[in-house]
């Protein structure tokens, strides 16, 4: 493969694969509830996210080890069973918003209801990941994720003020809702900067089989990529502040939500959403559904790999079914889609702390990565945003829970 | 060599570079009047439990006993059979030979190989 394919179909995919329910619904509710406001925190999220999934690719070109593996090895049992933990039940609930995702499209088409969803939309999911290999999951659904891109298409059609949209770049104080204004920045940020993302991303990297060579790829692909993909998350906040924010609408369930694109394209518009909300959502689920079981393995040594059959790993086949299942189960209770995934994002930020800071120790760690260890522009930048973002999340979580 | 921090917990490979476990386990032999001699490097859930809590370990062997796939006893591996490859460790022994082979079997017959395409 050339090296201008490689870098064109990375960007693709990281496009197509940016968008999922978390971003999606985060954002629209920003612009519903703020305008153009909150658009600091989705740029503030995106470039940390640049900088972690790079980091995540270079751990892996260079060491041979992943996130996880990297984590048990370098910091032992205890420590990893803390980011086992914590990382694992939030990026559960990540993984149940994303199913909840697909089964709200569904209801929004057929008119049946989410609940009855869960379990198909589990059984495909599961499928997928039994059948499919690495490369079709991952580039695949990235392709078909491109749907995405007619968020970009409604905002460029409605005309957004453009210095407004860029006043919103610099973090401002709110004038009303104080509380809700800070627990949507937090769960913005948590949107972007999902655990499951850059984990999965440094095993991606080993299944693919990367080498030193591919760092400048690894580079490009996560500035290009990220970046196009935050627009894609600016996009939908623009277009929500545009049709929602100056009729007072706030978006309080996804069949509101799913209005966003009607203004601009019509009833052609309510199809999108349905697809964008469905192809995102499905294939954000498999990823983490990867995510969860890679980090399983990972941290206790078993074999694992999408490249290989499923009985060749079984151990990781049995970890990805069984999570598949209890996030399905999550959904089949009836657990509210729209207001799990808003908690999942917020507890994301809250938890990127354990999260992050092992990753960034090994970043700068000789053994791990030798001469390609972390400038201090990535650690200082990757640490201020997460330390931002937990400590709004510490205080803004229980405000929002208990507060109003 | 720093054993903590160079053994414990590092990725185990067998003879054909395939994925073992990890180092569970330090085994230090006590000898009287002299220094401990280090035995051997353990693999096994038990050994795994133990460093958290005595009674998870307890829990883990009778756990062990009932499954009856494992005896529950550790892999052990003499520290003079362990070599350093890069990151990891490599041992001179074939992934069949483990317990931890034992599990993954066990689940390819009885569950995963029995799913239709697996």
């Amino acid at each position: 493969m050339s090296k201008a394919f490689e870098v064109a179909l990375g960007i693709v995919t990281s496009i197509g694969g940016f968008l999922e329910v978390g971003s999606l619904s985060t954002a629209a509710q920003a612009g519903a509830g703020f305008g153009f406001q909150l658009t600091w925190a989705i740029l503030l999220g995106t470039v940390c996210l640049a900088f972690l999934v790079e980091m995540s690719g270079r751990l892996a070109a260079i060491s041979k080890h992943t996130i996880a593996d990297a984590i048990r090895e370098r910091f032992g049992i205890n420590f990893f069973a803390t980011v086992l933990v914590t990382v694992g039940l939030v990026t559960l609930l990540v993984l149940a918003a994303e199913i909840g995702g697909v089964a709200v499209a569904l209801q929004l088409t057929t008119g049946i209801a989410f609940q009855w969803w869960a379990l198909p939309v589990g059984f495909a999911v599961w499928l997928l990941l039994w059948k499919a290999t690495f490369g079709l999951i991952e580039n695949g659904v990235s392709l078909l994720g491109l749907v995405t891109v007619g968020f970009l298409v409604g905002a460029v059609k409605l005309h957004p003020p453009l210095a407004e949209v860029g006043a919103g770049l610099l973090p401002t104080l709110p004038t009303h809702d104080v509380s809700r204004y800070w627990f949507i920045a937090v769960s913005i940020l948590g949107a972007s900067l999902t655990p499951y993302l850059f984990y999965f991303y440094s095993s991606g990297a080993l299944e693919e089989k990367w080498q030193e060579s591919d760092l400048g790829v690894n580079r490009l692909v996560a500035i290009l990529g990220m970046s196009f993909g935050g627009v894609l998350s600016a996009a939908v906040l623009i277009v929500s502040a545009m049709v929602f924010q100056p009729r007072g609408i706030q978006i309080d369930r996804y069949e509101q939500a799913a209005l966003l694109l009607t203004e601009p394209f019509g009833y052609w518009g309510f199809v999108l959403f349905v697809a964008s909300l469905a192809i995102a959502s499905f294939g954000a689920a498999l990823e983490v559904s990867l995510a969860l079981a890679y980090l399983v393995a990972q941290g206790f040594g078993w074999n694992w790999g999408k490249g290989v059959r499923p009985k060749e790993a079984a151990r990781f086949s049995l970890t990805y079914s069984v999570v598949v299942l209890l996030a399905s189960l999550l959904v089949l209770v009836g657990i509210d889609p729209l207001k799990l995934t808003l908690l999942a994002m917020a507890l994301t930020s809250a938890i990127l702390p354990v999260a992050v800071v092992p990753f960034l120790v090994l970043m700068n760690d000789a053994h791990y990565v030798g001469e390609h260890r972390n400038g201090w522009i990535g650690n200082g930048v990757v640490l201020v945003v997460i330390a931002l973002a937990c400590v709004l999340a510490v205080v803004s979580i229980p405000l929002e829970i208990f507060g109003s | 060599m720093e054993i903590v921090r160079e053994v414990l917990d590092k990725q185990v490979l067998d003879r054909k570079g395939r994925k073992v476990g990890k180092v569970d386990g330090i085994v230090l032999e006590l000898r009287d009047g002299r220094a401990p001699r280090l035995a051997w490097a353990e693999l096994g859930s038990v050994t795994l439990a133990r460093r958290f809590h005595p009674r998870l370990a307890a829990w883990a062997v009778r756990w062990a006993a009932w499954w009856g796939v494992t005896s529950g006893r550790p892999l052990r591996v003499p520290w003079s059979k362990l070599r350093r490859s890069g990151l990891d460790m490599a041992i001179d022994v074939d992934l069949e030979d483990t317990p931890a082979f034992a599990v993954e079997e066990w689940l390819r017959r009885k569950l995963i190989g029995r799913i239709p395409g697996a």
